[in-house]
């Protein structure tokens, strides 16, 4: 297959058909529809199914925006135009910019921790021998391997303010005082705090799975070559294991990035958004106003405005990729 | 040290969930808290499996799940084929749109999805769920596969080639060996994306028959306040087989990369 390679680097198909038509036009014509046919056979199962459920949807999304789509649109079928009716009504929300803001502040935090803490482990995982390496492995994909929901209702048991033993172990510990009956989730400082704990505890073993994926396959040689000309931890990890490991941390942070920016589930089991709307990203605002107000228009509008959001966030990968197009 | 510490803080909400488990429902309530279960009981876990529509829902996500695998990693290894593979006008445009398909938040995406998926009667359905999941599973698995395609080197090929390997041949000996970490870490991405999923779950399933697990232990925790004991019993049965499930999969991803590495 990839024999035909050798045309990859010809920027114009017609070009090519060209010159292959003026030496052996009927080879030429039959290469060039080979090169179609193949790949669409391949890529149509997985391009229905998106078109279906991903595509479909994204662009009816756009439309519901600009819709009044509410409880009675959606028994009477009957749908009316709002212009920017929704985008108006969630701009002028006095809620909209501290959601913004949070949503950014929290997504900033979490990927820098997460992706720190999950590289420290790689390199962690890298020096342990084989039997410390289970144990840790084991304890990673057992963080994983716990659903969220789960692991939600168990970090609200720990955080309990009456029975939690998170709040008995540090008043025991006694550095910060007495925490007995603390309510983590009772004040926006705390409650947000548990939660950038929890994902990061969700998340890292991920992070460090993968990453650490890609330096055991660093080949010794390059260590031992490091070595040889006397260079030391610091700047063995900075000269050969980081330029290894650059694609691997750019698909770890735009994913790390897009996940935290969608935080849901999370918050909705510990706060609901809450107290007073104080951990309430543009996730949640989009699900309460399109499920608990019925307001499906505005939950579209602020799920158009959070895709924006994003797409400005990624951009610089997105345009290196762009960049890097002709090596994917 | 660090990595006694970082253990540690990984290992004890774990701890914490299996301790709770097996304790009595007044240690449960302790305002000192014990840290081995004394007296040591079954209670939480026979009080899950006695609940309605728990069996149910174990058996509607493992279900769910492994259709969602099964087909999700066939139709992916066929696009990041195409994708790597062939060099066709708009390529770069579906790598593009792939990447950004990922940004739209599951909850945005949720609001269209719900409408166009009562219009198509696909509410209330396992197979409208199963859809979903491999929607959501494909764009991140052919993303990963891409990586894993990337990593094999086009010489090797090449040198197969001029050896008279056919193209059957060269998929069977070389692709497969090489990519089956990237499949197996595929497939246990998207066994957790549809095991883990709540809010699709949630929106689409109205029969509580059809619940999955994640939905069944929510509702399970709103029944008369939060029950800890049978929440979280019911929280490390559902953990159990897919950390089992993951530990055997790591063991031939570990083998897998060390093995190719060694041969590559």
């Amino acid at each position: 297959m990839s024999i035909e390679k050798s045309d990859d680097r010809i920027p114009d198909d017609s070009q090519v058909a060209a010159v292959v038509d003026q030496q052996q036009p009927l080879g030429g014509a039959r290469k060039k529809a080979r090169k179609w046919t193949t790949p669409l056979v391949l890529l149509a199962p997985a391009g229905i199914i998106l078109s279906f459920v991903l595509v479909f949807p994204l662009i009816r999304l756009i439309f519901i925006s600009f819709q009044d789509y509410g409880l009675t649109a959606l028994f009477s079928g009957v749908i009316e135009w709002a212009g920017f009716g929704n985008y108006i009504a969630i701009f002028t929300d006095a809620q909209f910019l501290p959601v913004m803001w949070r949503t950014l502040w929290f997504t900033a935090t979490l990927v820098l921790g997460c992706v720190v803490i999950g590289m420290c482990f790689a390199e962690m995982m890298v020096r342990l021998n084989r039997k410390m390496l289970v144990v840790f492995n084991f304890i990673l994909i057992m963080a994983w391997a716990v659903p969220t929901v789960a692991s939600t209702l168990i970090w609200r048991w720990l955080f309990d303010p009456v029975y939690g033993v998170i709040n008995w172990m540090i008043t025991q510990v006694g550095v910060f005082g007495d925490f007995t009956n603390h309510s983590w989730l009772g004040s926006q400082a705390g409650a947000l705090f548990t939660i950038w704990l929890l994902k990061v505890w969700i998340s890292v073993p991920f992070v460090a799975l993968t990453v650490y994926a890609a330096q055991s396959q660093i080949h010794k040689e390059y260590y031992e070559a490091a070595m040889l000309d006397g260079a030391n931890g610091w700047t063995i990890y900075r000269s050969v294991t980081l330029p290894f490991l650059r694609p691997v941390l750019y698909l770890v942070t735009i994913l790390s990035m897009i996940w935290h920016f969608n935080t849901f589930n999370e918050i909705w089991i510990l706060t609901q958004g809450g107290p007073d709307g104080d951990t309430t990203i543009l996730s949640i605002w989009a699900f309460q106003k399109a499920f608990a107000s019925n307001s499906f228009g505005q939950g579209a509008a602020i799920a158009v405005v959070t895709g924006i959001a994003l797409l400005v966030l990624t951009a610089y990968y997105v345009r290196s990729l762009n960049r890097a197009g002709e090596q994917l | 040290m660090l990595a006694g510490a970082l253990c540690l803080i990984w290992v004890f909400p774990i701890y914490w969930m299996v301790n709770t488990s097996f304790k009595t429902a007044p240690n449960i309530l302790r305002t000192t808290p014990q840290f081995f279960p004394s007296p040591f009981t079954f209670e939480n876990y026979v009080n899950v499996f006695t609940k309605p529509n728990f069996l149910s829902s174990l058996i509607n996500s493992l279900s769910i799940s492994i259709v969602v695998v099964g087909i999700s990693i066939v139709f992916a290894f066929l696009a990041t084929t195409a994708l790597t593979k062939f060099n066709f006008k708009g390529r770069h445009l579906i790598l593009i749109l792939i990447l950004a398909v990922q940004m739209i938040p599951s909850t945005a995406l949720l609001i269209p999805l719900f409408l166009t998926f009562r219009d198509a009667g696909l509410l209330n359905s396992y197979a409208g769920l199963a859809l979903a999941y491999i929607a959501t599973v494909l764009p991140f698995s052919i993303w990963i596969l891409r990586g894993f395609f990337h990593s094999i080197p086009v010489e090797i090929e090449e040198a197969a080639r001029m050896d008279g390997a056919g193209t059957a041949r060269i998929l069977r000996s070389i692709y497969f060996p090489l990519l089956l970490p990237g499949l197996i870490a595929t497939s246990v991405f998207a066994f957790i994306t549809a095991w883990n999923d709540y809010i699709t779950a949630l929106v689409f399933m109205a029969d509580s028959s059809k619940y999955t697990l994640p939905i069944w232990l929510v509702s399970f925790s709103t029944e008369d306040g939060v029950d800890y004991g049978g929440l979280i019993a019911g929280s490390v049965i559902f953990a159990l087989p897919v950390t089992i499930f993951f530990l055997i999969v790591q063991r031939n991803l570990v083998q897998g990369i060390s093995s190719g590495g060694v041969k590559g």
